[in-house]
């Protein structure tokens, strides 16, 4: 359960990690009819620049749902995730979310907390920097005793 | 490779879409290929667990994709290949390019939720050109925005997808 009070900037996020495998991409393509070739044979994603087949982008932005949520738990709303593609996932890497507090502010009833997110491969590549904005309801505030 | 008759689709209604009503079973699915290969949060696929929650019973994950296969409207027709030809959807001759793929994904959200049952609306439209050169020579990134609302007219998120064509 998330401290919103305790929310600053600098804090980091628990990370996610998953292997690029196709056992992960067949699964995703099942439910997104996501059958681009790129991602499902090593030889077209060389045709393409790549050294192997790489994983598709809504996947990508998918972990990084998964990240927020994780973090967050249920009492967070996820509003906005964006993020820039530099480099794929190649079939035989691990990816990891990783994500970092840059400023709390309060809107209304409700706390949001901006975030620079980012995936990196196990060799250390930037595979995709981005920005996340999630909110929490802010915490009812104990009167003050009458004096 | 942007031509004036290319600009002159900007904004406007590209594609729309209504999804066949949500069933659990699809959120079950999305659920556990994303979180593959582990167990998915009971929130998007245990009933009686989601109803103690303050969402009072499933909901798909922010992100999930209703319109990923089969749609209410239009009506299927034989799936072809994809080919990133947008602009053909608007009776625009497409640019000629070879390969296709994402650069950036954005993505907002209302707060309000998908849910079993819910019948959901996209509109689709390109909202912006521009040209790069890159590795592969010239590129073409197109912004697609897809605005989903459920049966209540409700706006759910906006979707904006850049992709790049060379």
């Amino acid at each position: 359960m998330i401290d919103v009070d305790a929310l600053e900037p600098g804090q980091q996020l628990p990370t996610f990690s998953r292997e690029g495998t196709f056992q992960h991409w067949n699964r995703f393509a099942a439910v997104n009819d996501e059958f681009a070739e790129h991602h499902m044979d090593d030889e077209v994603g060389r045709h393409e620049g790549f050294s192997s087949a790489f994983i598709m982008a809504p996947m990508e932005h998918a972990y990084f749902h998964a990240m927020l949520r994780d973090w967050m738990g249920e009492a967070g709303r996820i509003v906005r995730v964006d993020m820039k593609l530099r480099n794929p996932l190649l079939r035989g890497r691990v990816l990891t979310a990783g994500g970092q507090v840059t400023a709390v502010h309060r809107e209304g009833d409700e706390v949001v907390v901006d975030l620079e997110i980012w995936e990196d491969d196990d060799t250390g590549a930037r595979l995709a920097p981005g920005t996340a904005v999630v909110a929490f309801a802010a915490p009812r505030r104990a009167s003050a005793p009458p004096a | 490779m942007i031509t004036d008759e290319m600009r002159g689709i900007l904004g406007k209604a590209m594609a729309t879409a209504t999804s066949f009503p949500i069933a659990e079973s699809d959120i079950r699915k999305w659920a556990v290929a994303v979180y593959y290969p582990e167990v998915p949060p009971p929130l998007f696929w245990d009933e009686d667990y989601a109803r103690t929650t303050p969402f009072g019973g499933i909901v798909a994950p922010e992100e999930f994709n209703p319109m990923g296969w089969m749609t209410k409207e239009p009506r299927p027709t034989r799936k072809e290949a994809p080919r990133g030809a947008y602009e053909a959807q608007l009776g625009v001759t497409p640019p000629v390019f070879k390969a296709n793929m994402q650069s950036q994904v954005r993505v907002t959200y209302s707060g309000v939720r998908m849910r079993p049952g819910d019948v959901i609306r996209s509109t689709r439209r390109i909202t912006d050109y521009f040209e790069r050169e890159g590795r592969m020579g010239l590129q073409l990134y197109t912004t697609i925005a897809l605005e989903l609302v459920n049966q209540r007219d409700e706006w759910i998120k906006t979707l904006e997808t850049v992709y790049v064509r060379f």
